[in-house]
C-alpha cells in the first residue's frame, strides 16, 4: 500500500497514543500545534519534501491523531534542514522546524529506528565533539561519520578532503577553549539534567 | 562602531577567508569587532538541539553571557550562528521551564545572562550601520560589467526567532551592497532556496539535489558568480560543486565569493589579503572578465 495513505486509512486505536500531544506541548514551540488549519502551505513550499515520506502538513494531521510511532519513524522529521521556508509562510505562526527537533529529540531518546541510518549518530557525535572541545571539529565529525566499508563513499570523501586541504580549508587539530572550566561544568549539568527527565 | 563579535566553528575553519575580508573591507567601513573572550560552539542549529536542548541553548547563552558583561551588541558572520544564538534570546523569552533550567546550569558556572544581548548578522550591520552610500563612497574599482547572483539562504531572513532586517520572501540587502560596488545584480529564482545545510553530511544526495538548483539557475541566469553571506551555503555551492557536477553529469564551474570578498574586490584590496587563493571553484575568471573591462584589478 502507497505509505502515503497509511494515517487516512489505518487509524486504530492501538496504534494512536493519547499522550503524544501533552508530550508535544512540551516542545518549545508545540503549544501552537493544535492552530494548525491543514492549509497545506507548508507542504507546498518545503524546499526537501521530493525526500520525505509524509509532507510536513500530513506530520503534524498525524501528530493530532496521536500516531506516534508513524511520526518518529518518517523520513520526514530528519529530512527537513530547518530551512524556515514553512514556518515563515505559515499563516497560524507555527514554527514547524522546532517542532521537527523535538520529534527527532523523541526518537532518538525513545530509540526509533530512523529511515536515514546515520542521522541520529550525527547529532550524538556532533553534541560529544562540542562537548568535548567547546567547539566543532569539521574534520574530526567527517571522519567518525564516513562509511568506511564504502569504497564510493571512501572515495568521495578522499577527493573532497584533498580539496579541502590543498585550499587551506581543512583543519587538523581542534580549537580549544581557554579556561574550559566554566564551559565543562555547563557540559555536565546540562547532560544530568537532560537525562533526569 | 563596535560590536561584540562572535566569529563561530566555521570561521576559524573551512571559512577562514570570509572574516579575512570582514577584517579587511571593516577598516574602510569604520567597523570595529571586538571578539568574545573564550567563545564557544553557538549551540548549532539542530545538530546539538535535536539531541540535548538544554545543552544547545545552554551552549549559546553561555555566548551571550559572555557578550552581555561587553555592553554591546553581538554581531556574527554566519547565518547559522546569527540564528541560533537569536533563538536562545527567544526560547528564554517564551518557554519558563527552559529559562529556569538554563539559569540554573549558567549559575553552576558562574555566569549569569539578563537577557538584554541584541544579535545581528553582519549583512544588517552593513546595509543599515554602515549604509550602501557609505560603501558606494569607499569603491576604488567599480565592478562594471559583473553579474553577481546574491544567494541569501534561509536562515539570516526566514526563522520567526531572529530580527528581520529583510523580507523573507524578496529580500534586497545583498542586492543594495551589489549595486554600490557597481556591479549588476542576477535576478534568478532561487535566491532563497534552502541548500540542504548538513545534510551534507547525513544525505549527500538530498543536499546535491538541493543545492544543484541555485547553482543551475544563476547559471543560466548568466551569472559570472554567486555572493553568499553564509559559511554553510558556501560549503555546499563551492566546496560540493565538483561532486553535484560529477553526480548529475553536468558543468557548472561557477565561482562562490563571500559578499566580504566581492565587496573588498571594489575596495581595491589585493585578492590574497581576501582569501581569494581559498576558494574551491577558482575565481580568477572573474579577476579576468573585470581586468577585460575598465577594471584595474589589484596587485596580488
Amino acid at each position: 500500500m502507497n505509505k502515503h495513505n497509511h494515517a487516512s486509512n489505518l487509524i486504530t486505536s492501538q496504534i494512536t497514543d493519547p499522550k503524544f500531544l501533552e508530550e508535544i506541548k512540551k516542545i518549545p514551540g508545540g503549544d501552537k500545534l493544535l492552530d494548525c488549519i491543514q492549509c497545506g502551505i507548508c507542504a507546498g513550499s518545503c524546499h526537501a519534501r521530493f525526500a520525505m515520506d509524509y509532507s510536513p502538513m500530513q506530520i503534524i494531521k498525524m501528530a493530532h491523531l496521536g500516531l506516534k510511532q508513524d511520526v518518529l519513524s518518517s523520513s520526514t522529521i530528519w529530512i527537513c534542514a530547518s530551512c524556515y521556508t514553512c514556518a515563515s509562510r505559515c499563516p497560524r505562526g507555527l514554527n514547524i522546524p522546532a517542532i521537527m527537533s523535538g520529534f527527532k529529540n523523541m526518537a532518538m531518546k525513545n530509540n526509533v529506528p530512523a529511515p536515514i541510518a546515520l542521522k541520529p549518530k550525527f547529532h550524538k557525535t556532533f553534541t560529544e565533539i562540542v562537548g568535548k572541545y567547546g567547539r566543532m571539529h569539521e574534520s574530526e565529525l567527517k571522519m567518525k561519520l564516513t562509511n568506511k566499508t564504502s569504497p564510493r563513499e571512501l572515495l568521495r570523501n578522499a577527493s573532497l578532503g584533498l580539496r579541502m586541504l590543498r585550499k587551506g580549508k581543512l583543519k587538523l587539530q581542534p580549537s580549544r577553549l581557554d579556561s574550559s572550566t566554566h564551559f565543562s561544568e555547563i557540559v555536565k549539568k546540562a547532560l544530568e539534567e537532560e537525562t533526569q527527565k | 562602531m563596535k560590536y561584540a563579535y562572535f566569529p563561530g566553528c566555521s570561521i576559524h575553519a573551512s571559512a577562514k577567508e570570509y572574516a579575512m575580508a570582514a577584517n579587511a573591507i571593516n577598516k574602510f567601513l569604520d567597523v570595529e569587532f571586538v571578539e568574545i573572550p573564550d567563545w564557544n560552539c553557538c549551540g548549532a542549529i539542530d545538530a546539538v538541539y535535536a539531541y540535548n536542548p538544554l545543552m544547545s541553548i545552554s551552549l549559546s547563552t553561555r555566548n551571550l553571557a559572555l557578550a552581555e558583561s561587553m555592553k554591546m551588541d553581538i554581531v556574527t558572520l554566519c547565518s547559522a550562528c546569527f540564528f541560533t544564538l537569536s533563538r536562545a534570546n527567544s526560547v528564554l523569552r517564551e518557554n519558563v521551564d527552559m529559562k529556569e533550567k538554563v539559569g540554573k546550569v549558567l549559575n553552576d558556572a558562574g555566569l549569569k545572562y539578563a537577557g538584554g544581548v541584541k544579535v545581528r548578522h553582519y549583512m544588517d550591520v552593513l546595509v543599515n550601520d554602515v549604509g550602501a552610500d557609505k560603501i558606494r563612497q569607499q569603491v576604488r574599482t567599480p565592478l562594471k560589467g559583473l553579474k553577481i547572483a546574491p544567494y541569501y539562504g534561509c536562515l539570516i531572513v526566514r526563522p520567526m526567532e531572529i530580527q528581520k532586517f529583510d523580507d523573507p520572501e524578496h529580500p534586497t540587502s545583498m542586492d543594495k551592497v551589489i549595486e554600490a560596488i557597481g556591479a549588476e545584480v542576477v535576478q534568478y529564482p532561487d535566491k532563497t532556496r534552502c541548500c540542504g545545510a548538513s545534510l551534507a553530511i547525513t544525505d549527500e544526495e538530498v543536499m546535491m539535489e538541493m543545492t544543484k538548483g541555485p547553482l543551475l539557475t544563476a547559471k543560466n541566469a548568466q551569472a559570472d558568480c554567486i555572493v553568499t553571506p553564509c559559511p554553510m551555503c558556501h560549503f555546499n555551492l563551492d566546496a560540493k560543486q565538483k561532486d553535484i557536477e560529477s553526480h548529475f553529469d553536468i558543468n557548472i564551474g561557477l565561482p562562490v565569493l563571500y559578499v566580504t570578498q566581492i565587496i573588498g574586490l571594489a575596495f581595491g584590496i589585493p585578492p590574497k589579503e581576501l582569501g581569494l587563493h581559498r576558494n574551491i571553484v577558482d575565481p580568477s575568471r572573474i579577476l579576468e572578465k573585470l581586468k577585460a573591462t575598465s577594471y584595474a584589478a589589484p596587485k596580488t
